[in-house]
């Protein structure tokens, strides 16, 4: 056994069969590493999260989450629990009428009642200090509020991965200063999708570069 | 169609006029539904089938699509062999299968398949934009067509919006079951859809106020109705009117 | 699904829904002004993508039919709207019946209207999820009796298959209430000016 909680070997992706993204991509997360991942737009760093959550199918190649071969969709049940896939875009995670019962909705899905779940809630957003947002509509958040909350969508679920996409996308100084304080702080391991390179240094403890559909160590 | 069923090389539905398409498929389906026997709804089917592959559409998604209107028919096609008065097929138990009921819902099947299949032909392959304006130049309102025109436009929008919100769920281990917290969720995402699209109506509005919008849309493209269109429209609305005429002799 | 497929409705019955349709396909366009089309559009868009849901409900399951909904946002314009919906399911997905637009229309968008006349003003104030699931669930046991109506006007020989729609369609109207509700208290807590009305909006007071 590799020791890694997730792996992708040799993954291969297209959305369209002429045009492929990933060409054996390989990737490998063990505990407490904090891998950073950059790459040209349209490189395919998305698909490469997608794929590992098993959100995208690959055409090639494995996913091996937690020490299992991942194939099928109910094979993926379980590493969405464990593995948290922050969205490029907060829009897309948050629909809930108010932050606090997105935040819930994570934990209602792993089985939890209503009244743990809303516990668990107001437990997360006080801990990354945003207790105040628990109550206001995510439409009427800032950028910045809007990219916290999204963390604690995903952390409320307890997850022993976090994949962040662009986390630090539409921030101004002082909202991207205070979300990678937050992270410094967490313990999962983490695989950091970032332009932002003092971002990068900041957290990673390595970086990688995903280059013509393959992951290769950053050299810059 | 029935034009391009007579062996003429027609260059297909997909070279006439919007406005002939949309009435001919009114025709159509007028007359498919004044069919009453099984041998002249099989006519009919055949042309529409013709008319599809004419109009070349891809047999597997014509497949899928008339695959999901089955359903639909199900209600009558279990019920009308046995309601229609006539003279027993088989029995089952108490209940009695007539002849006639037999034909009028093999009938019925034949000729909503036949519909279906016209419109997959004349209207599938359409633009919205020139169906727009072809219900426009026939006589709805500008409206309406405008109406049709948007909404078109948005579904692509929003079908995307949908599907990412609700990868975003699946990311969080949410499966759809038959549960209060599915439905309260659904409704939710549903909430949230229209939320976002009320927002993004205005935002249309005032880019469209910063290019010069008054309160008229522009009007929609122009279309021409050559005599060619009136011919093929002519000659398919006779033969229509001859399937009937045996149909009912 | 509440769609009448072509050829099971009588002649006098598809002449009169189809001008009943009309008349109510005039006084929806004409109330509904050029500013506003855009946001009908999105909506009747959002309402056809949610259509398209599939919903678990037993073993089963269903697609919301949300036409209560629709006419508590668009009121009259929901003629209109649903009109446009069911032209654009009989063309793009090819499912849906041609001669019997008119008929299908009235029996969504009619419900709608009503259901715009009795609960849109106790919406505006309060009480969504009830007002909600109320308008919901009336709209869609609306549009069940008028589809069996039709049935049973076109022949004694459809009643049978009049009353099994109708069976199948008033447990669904439970979910659909349900449904409804959940969204209209969402909009009551996020965008309460979408349930002011049209009527409200089409005068510059949205929020």
């Amino acid at each position: 056994m590799s020791g890694g909680l997730l792996e992708l070997r040799d993954v291969h992706f297209a959305y369209e069969a002429s045009r492929p993204v990933l060409r054996g991509a390989s990737l490998e997360l063990r505990a407490g590493e904090r891998v950073a991942l950059c790459g040209g737009n349209g490189a395919g760093k998305t698909t490469l999260l997608h794929v590992a959550v098993g959100l995208l199918v690959p055409s090639a190649g494995e996913v091996i989450a937690f020490g299992e071969p991942r194939r099928r969709e109910r094979e993926f049940w379980s590493v969405r629990a464990r593995v948290g896939l922050l969205f490029q875009d907060p829009d897309d995670q948050l629909f809930c009428p108010s932050v606090a019962e997105d935040v819930a909705f994570g934990p209602l899905n792993l089985g939890r009642s209503p009244a743990q779940a809303r516990a668990i809630a107001a437990e997360t957003l006080a801990k990354l200090g945003i207790a105040e947002l628990a109550e206001r509509s995510s439409e009427k958040l800032s950028g910045g509020e809007k990219r916290l909350a999204t963390l604690a969508t995903v952390l409320a679920m307890e997850p022993e991965v976090l994949l962040l996409d662009e986390p630090t996308l539409g921030l101004d100084d002082a909202a991207q200063e205070r979300l990678a304080g937050l992270l410094e702080g967490l313990p999962q391991a983490m695989c950091l999708v970032s332009h932002d390179r003092p971002f990068r240094a900041r957290l990673a403890t390595r970086t990688l570069a995903l280059v013509q559909g393959r992951v290769e160590v950053d050299a810059r | 169609m029935s034009a391009a069923a007579s062996g003429i090389r027609a260059p297909g539905p997909s070279a006439l006029d919007p406005r002939a398409r949309v009435l001919l498929l009114l025709a159509f389906a007028i007359a498919a539904v004044a069919l009453r026997r099984v041998e002249s709804a099989l006519v009919a089917l055949a042309v529409a089938g013709a008319g599809a592959a004419l109009a070349g559409l891809p047999a597997r998604r014509v497949a899928r699509r008339l695959a999901a209107a089955q359903l639909g028919m199900l209600p009558f096609l279990l019920t009308l062999p046995f309601t229609v008065a006539g003279t027993p097929v088989a029995a089952l138990g108490p209940l009695a299968p007539s002849a006639e009921g037999l034909v009028r819902a093999a009938t019925l099947w034949l000729r909503v398949n036949a519909i279906l299949l016209a419109a997959q032909a004349l209207v599938g392959t359409l633009d919205a934009g020139r169906l727009a304006a072809a219900l426009h130049r026939l006589g709805a309102p500008a409206a309406l067509a405008q109406l049709l025109a948007f909404t078109v436009r948005y579904l692509g929008l929003l079908e995307q919006e949908y599907l990412r919100l609700r990868t975003a769920m699946r990311a969080r281990a949410f499966r759809a079951r038959s549960d209060r917290h599915t439905w309260r969720s659904l409704g939710q995402l549903a909430g949230m859809l229209i939320v976002r699209s009320a927002a993004r109506a205005e935002r249309v509005m005032e880019a469209m106020r910063c290019r010069g919008f008054t309160g008229r849309l522009p009007a929609p493209e122009e279309l021409a109705f050559r005599a060619r269109d009136a011919a093929w429209l002519s000659l398919a609305c006779a033969c229509l009117l001859a399937l009937v005429a045996v149909d009912r002799w | 699904m509440a769609h009448l497929v072509d050829g099971v409705v009588a002649w006098p019955v598809l002449v009169g829904g189809t001008a009943l349709a009309a008349a109510g396909l005039a006084i929806g366009c004409r109330r509904l002004e050029p500013e506003r089309i855009p946001q009908t559009a999105l909506l009747s868009a959002a309402f056809f993508v949610v259509s398209l849901v599939h919903v678990p409900v037993g073993p089963w399951g269903m697609h919301p039919l949300l036409n209560g909904l629709l006419g508590i946002l668009l009121g009259w314009a929901a003629f209109p709207a649903v009109f446009v919906a069911l032209l654009l399911q009989a063309t793009l997905f090819g499912v849906g019946g041609i001669t019997v637009l008119g008929v299908n229309t009235v029996a969504l968008a009619a419900p709608a209207v009503l259901v715009h006349l009795l609960f849109a003003r106790r919406l505006e104030r309060g009480r969504r999820a009830l007002w909600g699931a109320l308008a919901g669930g009336t709209a869609v046991v609306a549009t069940a009796v008028l589809v069996a109506l039709t049935l049973a006007l076109s022949g004694a020989e459809l009643r049978p298959a009049a009353a099994l729609m109708l069976a199948a369609y008033l447990p669904l109207a439970a979910v659909e209430a349900a449904f409804t509700g959940t969204v209209a208290s969402y909009l009551g807590r996020v965008k309460p000016a979408l349930l002011a009305g049209p009527a409200l909006l089409a005068q510059g007071r949205d929020a």
